[in-house]
């Protein structure tokens, strides 16, 4: 029942602009994308087709043709499943949903390898309209949608309240950007890759005061697969591998803002859903030596770094101007280059997360390699982290 | 206590849906005031205003007038807008606590950006097409 599950293989697609208008010849597809990653990504595991008893997707963007993807794609690549073939939906959570709904396939007895697998196209859709459907997920259609707010309006007012409780400043919240841009210098998958400065963040055009252009999350194409396998099956190959060694979730029944007035800046669900993890990997947050975070903007980033008790509280925003969260640093977050540089293809953003982490632990991060690093730990957001998912991994050489 | 109302000529870009129980909100926003619901048995506030509970699922509600008055907790400037707000824009919002306890979120009419924790006051917005409410500095 509480059987050790380990990430065993992976593949992403570099994340950037894939998706073909309609009528454009050739057109760039969803299933032809995922099924080459699904093959690389076996082949990295070295296990059997035979093996896979489950398939967990990520729900497809609507801008997707190809509806009922998960059992398409399980007709395309010709795989009886045992155990099951689902797609999920949780908004910025529904990849590490998807990867979590593959872990407890294998947890459950239903499969000794399961995949975590998502695409998500949406980069042929103007932004304008897309956040005609985008600004009815955050806040309430009826409350909060006929005043004008955004998704990444919410976290600009995260900001606002920041620097003015910590006495923090638009300047130093957007040295995470300039630090997540140079990470993304060295992520060959990565979206945005070219260095920036301090002086050229501040000079972007705002977006949601106070953040610009560089201080939010870009929109992008993006497809990952994940091979998940019981750790007998992940010992039996003989390759390394990342156990998964704590799991939490927690919902603190608010959906962006609290009704009750509340401290919104310390993220209490991800506080909650980060002691549970840390207490069943039997860890504190100071033995992690890397974490991928998913923050939409350099605020969260901030917040969540915070909220897990990766950096003191009123500080996380300082530490990353003074280096402490860069490679190399103190501890080291967002390796990839995060949610503004490596990019955010919505669906699958945390996929992104879980590769970023197995490479780290698998030491096969090339020039982003966090030294020796042992444990790493994901995160995963809904609303204004009114929810949170943590995942702790761990080296197996 | 009664809002001010300002009038806007113009339609709400995002009306939002009237049902049986959220019309007599949005009839007394028309009209200058601000309403929710309250628990008869726990005897917390909800917003917006519910037929049940949500701290203590009582199906026991009455209505129960607001202020208006609170502070602003956070406000930010949207300058990227969906594509139905596109001609407001830059337009501002804010979140703001009600000295009943009470935490919304609306629209904030003010040109500079107020200090965060400063009091506001809900006014009514009375479009060509109907009402929505906002906030503004009032200190
Ligand atoms: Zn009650």
């Amino acid at each position: 029942m509480t059987e050790a599950v380990a990430i065993l293989g992976t593949a992403a697609l570099p994340v950037g602009k894939w998706q073909t208008a309609p009528g454009v010849v050739p057109a760039v597809l969803e299933h032809e994308v995922l099924a080459k990653l699904v093959m690389e990504a076996m082949a990295d595991a070295g296990v059997d087709k035979s093996d896979i008893g489950s398939m967990i997707f990520s729900l497809a963007r609507p801008y997707t043709q190809q509806k009922y993807f998960a059992t398409f794609m399980a007709n395309y690549l010709r795989l009886p499943c045992a155990g099951s073939v689902a797609e999920i939906m949780g908004n910025g959570m529904t990849a590490a949903l998807a990867f979590q709904g593959a872990v407890d396939e294998i947890r459950l007895g239903k499969a000794k390898v399961a995949l975590a697998l998502g695409v998500n196209f949406e980069t042929a859709t103007s932004s304008a309209d897309h956040m005609m459907s985008s600004m009815r997920t955050t806040g309430d259609v009826d409350f909060h949608v006929p005043f004008g707010f955004t998704p990444i309006s919410w976290y600009a007012m995260d900001a606002a309240r920041y620097i003015h409780e910590f006495n923090s400043s638009r300047e130093e919240l957007a040295t995470v950007a300039v630090k997540n841009r140079a990470h993304a210098v060295l992520n060959p998958i990565a979206q945005y890759r070219k260095p920036i400065t301090l002086e050229q963040v501040l000079a972007q055009a705002p977006i949601v005061e106070p953040l610009g252009l560089y201080e939010v999350p870009g929109r992008a194409d993006g497809a990952v697969c994940i091979v998940l396998a019981s750790e007998d099956v992940a010992r039996a190959t003989g390759r390394p591998y990342a156990r998964l060694r704590g799991q939490s979730f927690f919902h603190e029944g608010a959906h962006q803002i609290n009704e009750v007035p509340n401290d919104m800046i310390a993220l209490i669900a991800a506080q909650t859903a980060g002691r549970a993890a840390f207490a069943q990997a039997g860890i504190t947050p100071a033995d992690i030596d890397v974490a991928e975070l998913y923050a939409p903007c350099t605020i969260v980033e901030v917040l969540a770094s915070e909220a897990f008790g990766l950096v003191p509280r009123g500080q996380g925003a300082r530490q990353c101007a003074e280096g402490q969260t860069s490679l190399g640093g103190r501890i080291p977050i967002c390796t990839s280059g995060g949610l503004q540089s490596r990019g955010h293809p919505a669906y699958v953003t945390p996929f992104y997360s879980f590769v970023e982490i197995a490479d780290q632990l698998r030491g096969r991060a090339g020039a982003r390699q966090v030294e020796g690093a042992r444990l790493g730990m994901t995160s995963a957001e809904l609303g204004n982290y009114n929810a949170a998912m943590v995942h702790i991994l761990e080296a197996v050489q | 206590m009664t809002l001010d109302i300002v009038r806007v000529d113009r339609v709400r870009a995002y009306p939002p849906r009237v049902t049986a129980f959220t019309q007599r909100f949005w009839d007394s926003v028309a009209q200058g005031r601000l309403e929710t619901t309250v628990c008869e048995d726990c005897g917390k506030l909800s917003f917006p205003p519910k037929t049940f509970c949500p701290h203590c699922w009582s199906t026991r509600t009455r209505w129960t007038g607001l202020s208006g008055h609170g502070r602003l907790y956070a406000q930010t400037m949207i300058h990227a807008a969906p594509a139905i707000f596109r001609d407001e824009a830059p337009y501002r919002v804010g979140i703001v606590d009600l000295q009943e306890g009470l935490r919304i979120a609306t629209r904030l009419l003010s040109d500079e950006a107020p200090k965060l924790d400063t009091p506001v006051e809900i006014v009514t917005l009375l479009y060509t097409d109907g009402p929505l409410f906002a906030a503004r500095p009032n200190g």
